[in-house]
C-alpha cells in the first residue's frame, strides 16, 4: 500500500518534477515550486497538455543547449498539426537529455501526449494501467482507493481499452476543437526506458506489443514516440525487422558541455576560466553531465576558496594563481569523480566537507591508506568480516597452517611452501583466482576461522593488558557472542552474499564480496594483522 | 504555404497507412489482392468453407492486403459476411482467443455477451454461432494476425475452430498470416490435415514494381483542392528527382538491406518530413539525408562521439584479452592489462579503480560490452566474466574516427603481439 501511495504522489506532480529534475542537473535556477502532495491537486490536466506556460521555439532551442539538430528532426519527424506520424524511437547514452528533450517539445507544441516510464511503471500491468488512466483523466487518490480506472493486466485487454480510451479522447479533441483549436487532433503516447522492459517477464512479447501498437491499434490519430537509452539493434531480434523512425543522441561534445555548464552561472567569466581548467581532463574519464556536475559542484567552491569577492572578473595573473591553487586538488578529485557528497542536513554537510578535505589532503600527500572507514560496525561484526573475507581468499587446505596454535611461525612455513611450487603451475593458478573471483565457504569453516583470529586477538590483547598491568577483563568478553545474527546483519548489508547451496552436503555456502582494500581498513580499525594471513602466491 | 503544408499533411496521411500502398497493387490480377479476393468471394458465393495462409517477411502488407480485400468484400456483400480478427501477440492463449471469439461474435450479432462463460461455454457457443451463421447463409471470416504464435502450446483453438470448418452446415474462411515462411509445417497432424494448403506468398516487389509504388505514393492529385500550378509544378519537380539516377541508387541501396514496402515507407515517410515547408517541394537532399539516418551504424557512432578516452582504454584492453585467445575474463584481469599498459608506457591516464570501474559501467550501459551470462547476480561485477559485444573491425574504426582518442590506442590496437 505504501508503495501504491508513493506511486501517485509521484505521479501527480509529473509534468513538472520530470522537466525540473532534469534542469536541475544543470543547475538552472527555473526551479518551479514542487506543488505538495497535500492540497487538492491544480487543475487537472483535463486536456492532456504540458501543465507549464507554453514556450516559443527560440526558447526551446536555447532550453537544451547541444540538442539543437535533434530538436528540429523530431520536430519534423511529429510534423505539422494534425497531421499523422509514423512511430518515432529516440536513442542515445544516458543523460543525453532524450526525455528532457521531447517534454520540452511537446510543451512548445503544446499538443496533448501521454508520458509512461517503464522505470517507474516497473510491471506490464503498472505500464498499462499507468497510460490508461492519464487518458481517461483518472487520478488515483484516497477516494477512489488509490485503484486504478480500468484493472488490465494482459495485453489483449490493455489494446481494447486503449482503442477505447484513444477514441474517447479523439472525439473529445474534435469536438473542443470547434470552439478553441490549436492543440490538433493528434494524441501522442510517449513511452520512456524501454530498454528496461527487456529484463521483464515475458519481455519479448511486450516489447513486439509496444513497438508494433501503431499497426496493430490502426488509428492514424495516435503517435508513438519510445525513448530508449539502448540502440536499436538492441530490439530488431525482438520485434521483427521493422523498426521506427529512429532519432540518434549522441553523446555531449566539449562545446556542447560548456554550453551547458555556462548556463545560469552567476559570474560567467569565472566559471568559464574554471572550466576551461577542469572541462578537458573530466571528459577524459566520463563525459555524462550528471556525474561532471557532482563533480564540478564541490570543486568550483575550492577553486572559489582564495578569492574574496565572488563578483570578481579575473586577469590573467589571478587565473594562474587560482589554476596553481586548485590543480593539486584535480588530479586527487578526477580519482574520485563519484562520491556524491550526502546533504541530509546543513550539519552533515559541513561534516562532509570537513572528511572531503582531510581525505583530499592525505590523497595530495601520496598517503591514502590511513583513510578510516566512514561508518560504524561492532567489533565482533569486524572480525566476522574479516574471517570471511579470509575464508573466500585463501584455499581451504591452508586454513590449518594459517591458524595453528603458534600464530607466528606459520608465515615462514608458508614461503616455503610457496617458493617450492612450480611457477608455471602458480601462474595459472593466479590467473584462474582472477577470473573465479573470491570463492565460497561452508558456514562451519566461517566460524573456526572466526574463533581462531578472536583468540589470537584475546591472547595479544591479554599480554598487552599484563605488561601494562592493567586488568580490565569485559574488554573482550562476548566477542563470539550472537554470531549468527551478525552473521545475517552482514548479508543484509551486502558484505557478504548467500551463494548456491553446496550440491553434496546441501549446507549454505557464503561469499565476502569486500575487496582488500575495504578489508586493510577495517584490520586496521582493530589492530588485526591482516596480511600475516592472506595466503599469496 | 498553406498549399505546401496541406500537401505535407495528405504525404503523410498516405505514408503513414500502409493499406494506401497496397491500393495500388489492385489492378494487376497476378496480385496477392486479386487471388486472396478470388479465393474468399469463391467460398462466399458457393457458400463452402476455406483456409489459406498469407506467408512473407514482416512488412510485406499481409495485413494491408486482407484489409483491402475485407473491405472490399464488405461493400459488396454487406450482410453476408462477419469478420472475427485475432492476433497471436494478443490472443496466443486458447481460452482468451476463445473468449475474444466469442466477444466479437456477440458484437457482430448484437447479442449480449457473458463475461464469466467459461471456455467450454465459448467454444460450443462459437460452433453453435457458426452452424447457425452456416444455415442464414453468412460466412464468417477469421483472421488471424501472427498465425505462428497460435501454433504454440496444444493448438486447441485451431482444432475446435478448422474442426467446425469440416462440417458442410457451416460456412468460413480462415485467414492466417504469418512472417514464418514454415508456418504450416508448425501445425499438428490433426490440424494439418484439416487445414487446405492454400499459401500466397508475399515477396518484395521488383525495382520496376517498387518506382511504380514510389509514384503512386508521392505524386500529388489533381483534385486534392490544391492549386493546379503547385500540384503540376510539385509534380514535374518530382519527376525530375525521380528518373534521377542519383535517386534510383539511393532506393536501391535502402532495398538492398530491406526489401519490403513499409521499409520503403519508412525511408520516405523521412525523406517528406524533411520537406522544406517554406519552398514547398520535395528535394533531392531531403532523400540523401533519408537514406544517411536509415543506415546509421549506432555502435560505432556511439564509439565515436560518445566514448571518453578511459572507455576506450578499456574496450582496447578487452580486445588485446579477445585476441590473446583467452577463454574468458572480467574486469580484474582487465584492469591487469590496463596496468600493465601504463606500466609499459606511462601515459597520463592512469585512473583509479574505482573510476574505471564506473567507466566500465557505462560501457556495460551502452551495450558495447556485456556479461557472458545472465545469472550469477550473486558475484560481485568485477568478478563476473565479460566479453566485447562489437567486433574488433568496429572498435578499430571507432577508434580512428574518434578526434579524442589517443595515438598510443590505435598503436596498441595495431601490435597486437606486443606482449
Amino acid at each position: 500500500m505504501a508503495n501504491e501511495e508513493t506511486k501517485t504522489l509521484d505521479s501527480t506532480p509529473r509534468r513538472t518534477t520530470r522537466s525540473s529534475s532534469s534542469s536541475l542537473s544543470l543547475s538552472s535556477p527555473q526551479k518551479p515550486s514542487l506543488n505538495p502532495p497535500n492540497p487538492p491537486p491544480p487543475s487537472l490536466p483535463t486536456d492532456l497538455l504540458f501543465s507549464a506556460q507554453p514556450i516559443t521555439l527560440d526558447q526551446l532551442l536555447s532550453n537544451l543547449p547541444g540538442r539543437n539538430p535533434q530538436i528540429l528532426e523530431v520536430l519534423r519527424l511529429i510534423g505539422p498539426l494534425n497531421s499523422p506520424t509514423q512511430p518515432i524511437l529516440l536513442y542515445g547514452g544516458v543523460s543525453t537529455g532524450k526525455t528532457s528533450t521531447i517534454l520540452q517539445v511537446f510543451r512548445y507544441l503544446n499538443r496533448p501526449f501521454v508520458y509512461a516510464s517503464c522505470r517507474s511503471c516497473y510491471n506490464p500491468r503498472i505500464l498499462f494501467e499507468s497510460v490508461l488512466n492519464q487518458l481517461l483523466r483518472h487520478r488515483r487518490s484516497r477516494s477512489s482507493g488509490f485503484a486504478s480506472s480500468k484493472r488490465c493486466e494482459r495485453a489483449s485487454e490493455f489494446v481494447d481499452l486503449l482503442r477505447d480510451a484513444l477514441l474517447r479522447v479523439l472525439n473529445e479533441l474534435k469536438e473542443r476543437r470547434g470552439g478553441k483549436g490549436g492543440n490538433g487532433e493528434m494524441v501522442y503516447v510517449i513511452f520512456d526506458n524501454v530498454e528496461l522492459i527487456r529484463s521483464w517477464d515475458k519481455s519479448s512479447l511486450i516489447l513486439c506489443l509496444l513497438f508494433r501498437l501503431f499497426d496493430i491499434l490502426k488509428i492514424p490519430e495516435l503517435g508513438l514516440i519510445y525513448i530508449s537509452s539502448s540502440t536499436p539493434d538492441a530490439y530488431y531480434s525482438m520485434t521483427g525487422s521493422i523498426g521506427p523512425n529512429a532519432v540518434h543522441f549522441p553523446e555531449y561534445t566539449l562545446n556542447d558541455l560548456h554550453g551547458i555548464f555556462m548556463r545560469n552561472q552567476e559570474n560567467p567569466k569565472l566559471y568559464s576560466s574554471f572550466l576551461s581548467v577542469v572541462l578537458k581532463p573530466f571528459s577524459r574519464v566520463t563525459k555524462r553531465v550528471d556525474e561532471l556536475a557532482t563533480a564540478f559542484e564541490s570543486l568550483f567552491r575550492k577553486y572559489c576558496e582564495p578569492l574574496t569577492d565572488l563578483k570578481l572578473f579575473p586577469d590573467e595573473r589571478m587565473k594562474r594563481r587560482l589554476f596553481d591553487y586548485i590543480q593539486p586538488h584535480l588530479t586527487a578529485s578526477l580519482n574520485e569523480t563519484f562520491d556524491v557528497p550526502v546533504r541530509s542536513s546543513s550539519e552533515s554537510a559541513k561534516d562532509g566537507d570537513y572528511t572531503k578535505k582531510g581525505s583530499i589532503r592525505k590523497t595530495v600527500g601520496g598517503n591514502d591508506s590511513l583513510a578510516e572507514l566512514d561508518f560504524h560496525m561492532s567489533v565482533s561484526a569486524k572480525y566476522l568480516l574479516l574471517s570471511a573475507f579470509l575464508a573466500s581468499r585463501n584455499p581451504a587446505t591452508l586454513d590449518a597452517a594459517l591458524f595453528d596454535s603458534t600464530g607466528g611461525s606459520s608465515s615462514r612455513k608458508r614461503k616455503r611452501k610457496s617458493s617450492q611450487a612450480s611457477i608455471d603451475q602458480n601462474d595459472h593458478k593466479a590467473e584462474e583466482i582472477l577470473i573465479k573471483g573470491p570463492g565460497t565457504f561452508p558456514l562451519e569453516r566461517l566460524l573456526a576461522i572466526f574463533q581462531c583470529i578472536t583468540s589470537l586477538s584475546e591472547e595479544a590483547l591479554e599480554e598487552e593488558q599484563l605488561q601494562e598491568g592493567k586488568g580490565i577483563e569485559n574488554a573482550t568478553v562476548g566477542l563470539m557472542s550472537d554470531v549468527l545474527l551478525q552473521l545475517s546483519t552482514l548479508c543484509n548489508a551486502n558484505f557478504l552474499c548467500k551463494s548456491g547451496s553446496c550440491p553434496l552436503d546441501g549446507s549454505r555456502r557464503y561469499r565476502s564480496t569486500i575487496d582488500e582494500d575495504f578489508a586493510l581498513k577495517v584490520a586496521r580499525s582493530i589492530n588485526f594483522p591482516l596480511s600475516k594471513y592472506i595466503y599469496r602466491r | 504555404m498553406v498549399a505546401a503544408e496541406t500537401a505535407l499533411a495528405i504525404l503523410r496521411t498516405r505514408l503513414s497507412n500502409p493499406t494506401f500502398a497496397h491500393s495500388h497493387l489492385k489492378s494487376s490480377s497476378e496480385s496477392n489482392y486479386s487471388k486472396l479476393k478470388f479465393i474468399v468471394s469463391s467460398s462466399i458465393a458457393e457458400a463452402c468453407n476455406n483456409s489459406v495462409l498469407l506467408l512473407g517477411p514482416r512488412g510485406s502488407g499481409k495485413v494491408a492486403v486482407a484489409e483491402l480485400v475485407l473491405e472490399d468484400l464488405k461493400a459488396e456483400h454487406a450482410d453476408e459476411i462477419s469478420v472475427i480478427r485475432l492476433n497471436g501477440l494478443l490472443h496466443s492463449d486458447d481460452n482468451c482467443a476463445l473468449k475474444e471469439i466469442a466477444r466479437q461474435l456477440c458484437l457482430e450479432h448484437r447479442l449480449l455477451f457473458s463475461k464469466m462463460a467459461s471456455s467450454d461455454d465459448n467454444s460450443q457457443f462459437m460452433i453453435d454461432m457458426l452452424r447457425e451463421c452456416g444455415l442464414a447463409h453468412k460466412t464468417t471470416i477469421f483472421v488471424l494476425d501472427e498465425f505462428d504464435l497460435f501454433t504454440q502450446g496444444k493448438q486447441r483453438l485451431l482444432y475446435s475452430l478448422l474442426d467446425a470448418l469440416q462440417t458442410l452446415t457451416s460456412q468460413a474462411v480462415v485467414i492466417g498470416m504469418s512472417c514464418r515462411l514454415d508456418a504450416d509445417q508448425l501445425l499438428e497432424k490433426r490440424v494439418r490435415s484439416r487445414f487446405s494448403n492454400r499459401k500466397l506468398l508475399f515477396i518484395p516487389p521488383s525495382a520496376d514494381e517498387m518506382q511504380r509504388l514510389i509514384e503512386h505514393l508521392l505524386y500529388l492529385p489533381k483534385d486534392s483542392g490544391l492549386p493546379t500550378k503547385f500540384v503540376t509544378e510539385f509534380n514535374s519537380r518530382l519527376s525530375n528527382i525521380i528518373s534521377d539516377k542519383k535517386f534510383k541508387e539511393i532506393v536501391n541501396s535502402i532495398s538492398a538491406v530491406d526489401g519490403t514496402i513499409s521499409n520503403l515507407l519508412t525511408f520516405l515517410f523521412r525523406a517528406v518530413s524533411y520537406m522544406d515547408v517554406e519552398s514547398g517541394f520535395l528535394m533531392m537532399e531531403n532523400f540523401k539525408s533519408a537514406e544517411l539516418c536509415m543506415q546509421k551504424q549506432p555502435k560505432i557512432d556511439c564509439l565515436q562521439a560518445g566514448a571518453s578516452v578511459l572507455d576506450l582504454y578499456i574496450l582496447v584492453c578487452m580486445n588485446r584479452l579477445e585476441i590473446k585467445e583467452r577463454n574468458s575474463y572480467n574486469f580484474t584481469s582487465i584492469m591487469k592489462e590496463y596496468k600493465a599498459i601504463h606500466d609499459a608506457y606511462k601515459t597520463s591516464d592512469n585512473y583509479a579503480f574505482t573510476v574505471c570501474l564506473r567507466a566500465f559501467e557505462h560501457l556495460l550501459d551502452q551495450e558495447l560490452i556485456g556479461f557472458v551470462d545472465s545469472k550469477g547476480h550473486n558475484q560481485s561485477i568485477d568478478f563476473r566474466p565479460v566479453r566485447l559485444l562489437i567486433s574488433s573491425r568496429e572498435l578499430y574504426e571507432g577508434l580512428k574516427s574518434n578526434p579524442l582518442s589517443p595515438a598510443i590506442l590505435l598503436k596498441l590496437f595495431d601490435h597486437e603481439s606486443y606482449k
